[in-house]
């Protein structure tokens, strides 16, 4: 990720530099070569316009790289509140029982409530690692072959312990027994994060279903569709970049890294596979589908 | 009994303030957002003794929350309660119009403490007008014996000898003549007195008390007025057989 980061910041600064020179050139050569007029009018045209295009470049380079940093300051602030309001939550509760006696049926409650923000801490802390080792090219998949009915049937428990939503919000709909040839970690990851956007997104209305199909004999997918608030089409792509939250009341009412999407994307290109959102417009849901190749 | 507003978004962080401040006896309301807890505080004004306020809320945020709030005229003490512990963003808080900043995870007992000092200086500018305003249907002044207390100088008058009294001395005097010939219980003179809703440290009336023998008692070790009673408090009697 950092190094990533280092070679393209190289390139600019050469680019910067490489500019320098060529004014220099221009400079030298207009005092030295004053005379050979007709070449020289167009070696300079050239020059400049490659000038230009030079620092036009360096321009969207640098807002990009701005927009990048407002990006990243709005994720350290999520991950901190991710981080921080479940341990706030978990001691909060420990030093109540603490100080104060608490009969048996709170003290049960409590205990549930602490688990709950474990599993909450927990979710955030691996989502963070995945993405850290995503970025590593070292770090190949384990590759196995997974029951992918069996594998959503569990991502969907989970969820409904993490969010505390009833069973029958979400729907599942298997397709024909089908097995993926992936790393069980980080395919479960996608489609937890997958389905865990759809609860949260969703708010009170939900009605989440999951669905599998086979698509041809290479290819299955998985499709997640949510009756939430939909996306806009410019933020269809978008939504997938790392750190990406869609601006606005949305991205304040639900609290998120931005880095869900950014794994499952990741985990289905490191798996051969793809994954993108379809969305009629907002307030009018929106499907998400993970694309993966079938094992052979 | 002390108002608590709390403004959060995270159920279990709500639920959990709201079981430890009803513990310690305040009234508790919980608003999960800042419109939400905008609209409760200019309803019920001036309900809210202390505001609990998260930065992180759905639409607006606790900043804005807390400058509408000042903007609005809305003066109730606020602390604010965050992940966000960046100085930048605990100088926005105070800047904003926060009473206090802390940040999140939290000591329970500390977050206790402050809400109780802010709850003390409300409790005290209350009793700083309360003492200067005037009171006509108590007395003014008030003999016994060959005693006499005149509560618009501070002084008092024992045969013709004059001993200057502090303000809260003689507001002690006073609530204890008051109730004169019954017990009364130092909570009562923390709470009737100081304005202070504390059960900390009720002995500090005794220093009171001493001060006020030693100046209406012929022998303080054996007092006859100002009298103990036992487990409770004291008891002021004006003509002792």
């Amino acid at each position: 990720m950092i190094a990533g980061r280092k070679k393209s910041i190289a390139f600019f600064i050469a680019l910067g530099a490489g500019l320098i020179l060529v004014i220099l050139t221009l400079y030298i050569g207009w005092v030295l070569l004053d005379w050979r007029k007709g070449i020289l009018l167009f070696l300079g045209v050239i020059l400049v316009l490659f000038i230009v295009a030079g620092v036009v470049l360096n321009t969207i380079f640098l807002v990009r790289e701005i927009r990048r940093n407002a990006q990243h300051d709005a994720f350290i602030n999520a991950v901190t509140h991710e981080l921080k309001t479940p341990v706030a939550s978990i001691r909060l509760y420990l030093q109540t029982l603490q100080t104060h006696p608490v009969d048996e049926e709170k003290r049960k409650e409590f205990y549930a409530i602490m688990l709950q923000d474990s599993d909450r801490l927990l979710t955030t802390i691996e989502q963070v690692l995945r993405t850290g080792r995503m970025g590593l090219s070292g770090a190949k998949p384990n590759r196995v072959r997974l029951d992918l009915n069996a594998l959503i049937e569990d991502c969907l428990e989970n969820t409904v312990k993490l969010h505390q939503v009833p069973r029958e919000a979400l729907q599942f709909i298997p397709g024909p027994p089908m097995t993926v040839y992936g790393d069980r970690e980080e395919i479960e990851s996608a489609l937890s994060n997958l389905i865990d956007n759809a609860v949260k997104y969703s708010g009170k209305a939900l009605g989440i279903s999951v669905q599998t199909e086979q698509l041809d004999d290479r290819f299955l997918c998985v499709r997640v569709r949510d009756q939430g608030p939909g996306i806009e089409k410019a933020e269809l792509t978008r939504i997938f970049g790392r750190f990406y939250r869609v601006p606005g009341q949305l991205a304040a009412r639900v609290k998120g890294t931005g880095l869900g999407l950014f794994i499952v994307r990741s985990v289905a290109k490191r798996h051969g596979g793809r994954a993108w959102a379809e969305s009629e417009g907002p307030g009018r849901g929106s499907t998400f589908v993970l694309q993966l190749p079938i094992a052979r | 009994m002390s108002r608590v507003l709390v403004v959060e978004d995270e159920r279990h962080i709500a639920e959990g303030l709201r079981f430890n401040l009803e513990a310690e006896g305040y009234q508790v309301q919980v608003a999960e957002t800042g419109e939400a807890a905008l609209a409760i505080l200019s309803a019920d004004s001036p309900g809210f003794d202390v505001v609990v306020l998260d930065v992180m809320l759905p639409g607006i945020d606790g900043f804005t929350v807390i400058a509408q709030m000042r903007e609005g005229g809305q003066f109730t003490p606020t602390l604010m309660l965050t992940a966000r512990s960046h100085p930048d963003d605990v100088l926005r808080g105070f800047s904003a119009g926060a009473d206090d900043y802390l940040t999140k995870p939290f000591e329970l007992p500390i977050l206790i403490a402050r809400i109780r000092s802010l709850l003390r200086r409300t409790d005290w500018l209350r009793a700083a007008t309360k003492e200067t305003k005037p009171q006509p249907d108590e007395p003014d002044r008030f003999e016994f014996g060959e005693k006499s207390v005149d509560f618009n100088l501070l002084e008092l008058r024992v045969r013709g000898q004059a001993f200057p009294l502090t303000l809260m001395e003689a507001n002690l005097l006073r609530h204890l003549i008051h109730h004169e010939g019954k017990p009364v219980s130092r909570k009562s003179m923390l709470e009737e007195v100081w304005g202070l809703h504390e059960d900390t440290d009720t002995r500090a009336i005794d220093n009171f008390i001493v001060r006020l023998r030693r100046y209406i008692e012929d022998d303080p070790t054996k007092p006859r007025h100002l009298l103990t009673v036992r487990g409770v408090g004291y008891k002021f009697v004006a003509s002792p057989e």
